[in-house]
């Protein structure tokens, strides 16, 4: 089958900075191939579990559903993949042989650094990793307060990227301990520098010395260890970033009751993401943007509160960080504790006693397209090189480092990586998106503010399988639809004529525009001259996946009567039910052929299973009016009505197709109407004897 | 187009009984367009016989194949071949008759069995509904009838109509068939060509049609070429 | 005189025609064309002999013509295009004239397709011709006449003598269309037109109306069908199946009123509705007589033309006259 326009990526894989296969392991859960989903995902990110809880999910705010409802859960997709995983990602780690000389020393374990040591152990270096702290994971393990990201998460990850032969050295603090020329003379023979950014800006107000004024990094690292001092009553956090939420929702759990926010920003410029806000508002944080601190108010070089000034503007014409106030506007909060989360920069000790130079204060040297410093065979990668980011963008870094490392060490040049712009599609037609049957998403489940506050617990539950499932489905499959082969197509229009969205156009031959086509499949179901196929969905895969499963029996011990049943993936609520083993067959005689919708099935491919011996086939569809597609059941309906009417003729009769409709889940229903497709069979055995 | 309309499965499958490899031809012009003999129901129809010939025990071979237009003999030339090679016995060919009778002449000693009936030469009217609209008679007053072709689209051909058996708009045979006449005349008057129809239209010359024996066009130009080669 | 039909001198003698319908049977017992000639002896001008209704196998209209002849009746042989083409309808006609049939009414012919009916099977399968349509054939016809020459424009010698008509459905459907078309009838040279059956009379007024303004009246001799009806339910059934019939609601409630007077007796209920059917039959005949261009009447009773007599007889319409050669050629 020829495959149309493969170089255009669904918007969510564009937009992600590892361009996972999003509609790939969506796919593959759909189908309840949790393993091939986790593979997909592995594939581009080895920190999957940790960005299925803390990733910021570009691939979310690209998704193309947006336009007809919400976007697919793709973030709870990706947790659910690995939460139901486990044993065969721990079964799949092994050593990577090394097959080169040359050593690598990262500097950092955080996720940049990770990724990178995890691609070149991957291509076959030798790669140590030199850690300050006592455990990997940088910012991940050491700030993300854990009812985000609970430290086993992260270590899941790691333990995958350690497996690989990946030496860990912690407690190794580069620049003091070791410099990087005693790497050199270790026999590094590159050296890429992680190491993030893991201080935290302070102010220069007044009574910004006194005791219970804290900084943000130091605060969540004590948070993380449970070691903080108490933070009182009343903590206000000034900021109105991520780290900022991640402080005052830690402070609200170290026992605070009023904790506020202030920001310079207006609400709608806060940097933090809306959920973060959202959540914390549900759990009783005040926020009081457009609000700047003027100074400590303390008494006896305590923190007693707060003076904020009115912040008129965060930013000039140009854009550029100029705040403005309004000197005269003042407010003061009672505060035991306040807390700076208004950025963060990088320590260079690392750099110390060696010749990488630095551009400013806080800030290498380097550049972007090489990655590299100016010193020969040093690199860097992650947030010390480009800035705060989010942990996907750390990972997507230190896969770009990871290359760069291994072209130098290949040919002692540096390599060039220009940004890459991923070709996807525009946005969802309207015509189109007011045609596409809507169906909310699957909430997450949070835990009640009023309880989630009170300890460090997860607070957000994953998706259930049937859940999983159910949201899987939502995905519109972008780019993966409907082509014709303008060798076959005859030019007919009955794909114009069948195509519910619209969408389908003929201009000597048929075309399914990318950016509109749902993959619903009608088209190439009704196409008379077999010309259309779906790059994802198509049937063609069901004849072998069906002549395989057959072909485990011997033809003598088939069980008789044999009856096919194509099912409707959609709706299962567990695999258990998608995945047909021969066992199962052997003993009920239903083997089971699932098919992502089954409208897609042409008359051809319900005639089939005859033609492999089947003596009955039993078609189930989606409960009545639940199917994603307009007008699907109906054609289908015709195709039954088409292929009863052939069996009538060739003398097998209509009753050996059933077609029925699930009734609340295919649990609940499915088994039931085998047993009544085989009971009619046993009836016309019967009559057959008897007449 | 040529519209075609699929045989009985019982009948086309008597034609093949007794034969032991057979092969399904489909056609991809006219017959794929109204849905009855493209590359789909090519799949449809052997299916059905290998379902067939499975119940019934026989071992037989049936082959799937569909060209671009059975009826141009250079179309049909890899198939011959493939028919040939493969020791094919005989063939039910889902093509229009044109289709058949080239496919016939090209296979001197297989026989081709039609898996159509060919019906008409028409257009759709709505997603599968196809009407009947030139007759083919060779000599096309079209122009007399705003467009609208009394001798495929009346029941009687009638040339002065009304008859007196329309009704409503519709034929006197009933169901959906519109009236050709009443067509006609409520497009020639808002044509306001009207007056035209008021002229006796003689008793037309029909030899031009199939009446006055098969018929053969000729574009000389090429022909002669063709003949010098 | 253009055939001297005794048809062509009564309305040539400016009296008011009547013409009723015959309808031969579906198998060779001439005995019955010769009985129904009986009973409807002198009550017409001109007889009918249907040629195959409705696509149902009769004795052909010709024979049954020269059967009613030797009764001494004049028949108007009807003549398809369903069934033959221009070779066979000239054929025949030439024939029909040198048995001495005058009249003759041009028809396209029922679809075979409805010869399967009721109990009928009929023969929906057959092949029909429509080489030529009624109007060409009312052409032909007056070719042969007129200008001695057969349709293919070879000359004739003997020109058959025919009083040449055509039928005309004036309340058909498209309603403005059809004065034209009847237009077209007489320019290809109708010399009597015989119609659909009327009920509406208003309709079939304005109708006549339009020709008369056309002058149509005077090319032709327009002769009003009714059609005697039964029952209400035959009524309903025309007004609903039968194209261009349309039958006021008045008529059918009159029928149904007849109907219900005798209760439950079915007897009772046949007689009423045949007796009122006359009566209605009879002031239709009245009514189309006072319209302007009407020329005569033209009775259908369909296999019931027993009652054909007393119709005419209570429409004041017998005895019927008789018009020398010489005083209808005045």
């Amino acid at each position: 089958m020829r495959v149309a326009n493969e170089c255009l990526t669904a918007p969510c894989s564009a937009a992600c900075p590892v361009q996972t296969d999003t509609r790939g392991y969506a796919d593959a859960v759909a189908r309840g191939d949790y393993e091939r989903a986790l593979e997909l995902l592995l594939e581009a990110n080895p920190f999957s579990s940790v960005c299925g809880r803390i990733c910021d999910h570009p691939c979310e705010q690209a998704c193309r559903r947006s336009k007809i409802d919400a976007p697919v859960g793709l973030r709870a997709l990706k947790r659910f993949v690995v939460e139901h995983t486990g044993e065969h990602r721990r079964a799949r780690r092994a050593r990577q042989p090394v097959l080169y000389p040359e050593r690598v020393a990262i500097v950092g374990a955080g996720p940049a650094g990770l990724t990178a040591a995890h691609d070149l152990a991957r291509a076959g270096y030798a790669v140590t990793v030199f850690e300050r702290g006592d455990a990997p994971g940088g910012m991940l393990g050491a700030t993300i307060p854990r009812y985000r990201l609970p430290y086993e998460v992260v270590r899941e990850d790691i333990d995958d990227i350690l497996a690989l032969g990946v030496e860990l050295r912690t407690g190794v603090e580069i620049g003091r301990d070791v410099t990087l020329d005693d790497l050199r003379r270790e026999g590094f023979s590159a050296i890429l520098l992680a190491t993030g950014l893991s201080e935290s800006h302070s102010l220069t107000i007044p009574g910004i010395g006194s005791e219970g004024v804290l900084l943000a990094v130091p605060f969540l690292e004590a948070a993380r260890l449970g070691t903080t001092t108490p933070v009182g009553d009343r903590v206000v956090v000034i900021g109105g970033g991520n780290v900022a939420f991640d402080v005052a929702r830690t402070a609200r759990r170290l026992g605070a009751s009023e904790v506020t926010c202030a920001c310079l920003e207006s609400r709608e410029e806060m940097p933090a993401h809306e959920w973060e806000i959202t959540e914390a508002l549900e759990e009783g944080i005040q926020v009081m943007p457009s609000w700047g601190p003027r100074a400590i108010v303390a008494e006896e070089g305590r923190v007693r509160g707060i003076e904020l000034k009115k912040c008129l503007r965060v930013f000039d014409e140009e854009g550029r960080f100029a705040p403005t106030f309004d000197e005269g506007h003042i407010a003061t909060l009672l505060a035991d504790s306040v807390i700076l989360a208004v950025g963060q920069r990088a320590d260079l000790a690392c750099i110390e006693g060696s010749s990488v130079q630095i551009e400013r204060p806080g800030r290498l040297r380097y550049s972007e397209r090489t990655m590299a410093t100016s010193e020969p065979g040093v690199f860097a990668c992650g947030e010390v090189a480009t800035g705060p980011g989010s942990a996907v963008r750390a990972v997507a870094d230190g896969h770009r480092a990871a290359r760069a490392v291994a072209h130098y060490l290949e040919t002692g040049e540096l390599l060039e990586q220009a940004p890459v712009t991923h070709p996807t599609l525009g946005e969802l037609p309207d015509a189109v998106a007011e045609k596409v049957r809507r169906v909310a998403p699957v909430a997450l489940r949070h835990a009640p503010a009023e309880a989630r506050v009170t300890d460090f617990g997860d607070f957000e539950a994953g998706y259930s399988e049937a859940e999983a499932l159910r949201e899987a489905r939502r995905c519109l499959a972008c780019a993966a639809g409907a082509f014709a082969d303008d060798d076959r197509c005859a030019g007919c229009l009955t794909c114009v004529r069948v195509c519910p969205y619209g969408v389908a156009t003929v201009d000597k031959t048929a075309a399914m525009p990318e950016e509109m086509c749902q993959a619903c499949g009608l088209c190439a179901a009704e196409c008379p001259a077999a010309a259309i196929a779906l790059q994802r969905f198509g049937t063609y895969r069901m004849r072998e996946e069906l002549s395989a499963l057959l072909a485990q029996i011997p033809e003598s011990e088939l069980p008789r009567p044999l009856v096919v049943s194509y099912c409707c993936l959609f709706e299962v609520t567990s695999r258990s039910f998608v995945r047909a083993h021969p066992a199962d067959l052997a003993e009920t005689g239903i083997a089971r052929v699932m098919v992502p919708c089954v409208a897609r099935l042409s008359v051809p491919d319900i005639l089939a299973p005859y033609e492999l011996g089947a003596d009955a086939v039993v078609i189930i569809s989606c409960a009545d009016g639940e199917c994603m597609y307009p007008t699907a059941e109906q054609r289908l309906a015709g195709r039954v009505r088409r292929a009863k009417a052939l069996l009538d003729e060739i003398g097998l009769g209509a009753e050996r197709l059933d077609h029925w409709k699930t009734h609340e889940s295919a649990e609940v229903s499915w088994t039931a109407f085998w047993e009544i497709s085989k009971r009619k069979l046993a009836q016309t055995a019967v009559k057959e004897t008897v007449g | 187009m040529i519209v075609a309309e699929q045989k009985p499965f019982g009948q086309v499958k008597e034609f093949v009984e007794g034969y032991r490899k057979i092969m399904v031809a489909g056609c991809g012009a006219c017959v794929t367009v109204c849905l009855v003999g493209g590359e789909a129901e090519v799949k449809v129809l052997a299916s059905g016989l290998r379902i067939a010939h499975l119940q019934e025990g026989k071992a037989t071979e049936v082959l799937e194949a569909c060209v671009t237009r059975q009826c141009e003999p250079e179309f049909n030339d890899p198939l011959v071949e493939r028919i040939r090679e493969e020791g094919v016995e005989a063939v039910i060919s889902l093509a229009c008759g044109v289709g058949v009778n080239l496919l016939a002449e090209a296979l001197e000693d297989v026989p081709v069995f039609p898996g159509v009936n060919t019906t008409f030469f028409g257009g759709v009217k709505e997603a599968g509904t196809w009407l009947e609209l030139c007759a083919g008679c060779g000599e096309c007053i079209l122009h007399l009838t705003g467009g609208i072709c009394p001798v495929a689209r009346c029941a009687k051909s009638i040339m002065n109509g009304p008859c007196g058996g329309t009704n409503d708009g519709k034929c006197e045979l009933g169901g959906e068939t519109a009236c050709a006449w009443a067509l006609i005349i409520e497009r020639m008057s808002r044509l306001g060509t009207l007056g035209q129809l008021e002229t006796v239209q003689p008793a037309r010359d029909w030899s031009t049609g199939h009446y006055g024996g098969p018929r053969r066009m000729t574009v000389e130009a090429v022909q002669a070429v063709a003949k010098e080669e | 005189m253009k055939s001297g039909s005794n048809l062509e001198r009564v309305l040539a003698a400016g009296e008011f025609a009547v013409t009723a319908e015959l309808g031969p049977p579906m198998d060779c017992n001439g005995d019955v064309v010769l009985e129904k000639a009986r009973l409807l002896k002198s009550c017409a001008d001109a007889y009918n002999i249907t040629d195959n209704q409705t696509a149902v196998v009769r004795m052909s209209s010709i024979a049954s013509a020269v059967l009613i002849m030797q009764e001494g009746l004049e028949p108007v042989m009807q003549m398809t295009c369903r069934d033959r083409n221009r070779i066979a309808i000239q054929a025949d006609i030439l024939g029909a004239a040198a048995l001495g049939i005058r009249n003759c009414l041009c028809i396209a012919g029922d679809h075979q397709s409805f010869s399967a009916a009721g109990r009928l099977k009929g023969h929906p399968g057959a092949k029909n011709v429509y080489d030529v349509d009624s109007i060409q054939l009312v052409a032909i016809l007056k070719g042969l006449r007129d200008d001695g020459l057969q349709q293919g424009g070879d000359p004739i010698e003997c020109r058959p003598p025919l009083f040449v008509g055509a039928a005309w459905t004036p309340m058909g459907d498209p309603l403005e269309f059809r004065p034209i078309r009847l237009g077209k009838k007489v320019a290809a040279g109708a010399d009597f037109i015989q119609t659909q059956g009327v009920y509406d009379i208003d309709l079939f007024r304005m109708q006549m109306a339009k020709i008369v303004k056309m002058g149509l009246h005077e090319r032709t001799a327009v002769l009003a069908g009714i059609i005697v009806p039964k029952s209400g339910a035959m009524l309903k059934y025309m007004d609903s199946s039968v194209a261009g019939v349309t039958v006021p609601a008045a008529l059918i409630e009159r029928m149904n009123r007849a109907k219900d007077e005798a209760g439950d007796d079915k007897t009772q209920a046949r007689i009423n509705q045949e007796e009122e059917g006359v009566r209605i039959t009879v002031e239709l005949i009245e009514q189309v007589r006072e319209i302007e261009g009407v020329r005569g009447v033209h009775l259908q009773a369909i296999e019931w033309e027993k009652r054909v007599p007393e119709i005419v007889e209570r429409a004041g319409l017998l005895p019927r006259p008789v018009v020398s050669e010489e005083a209808g050629s005045s």
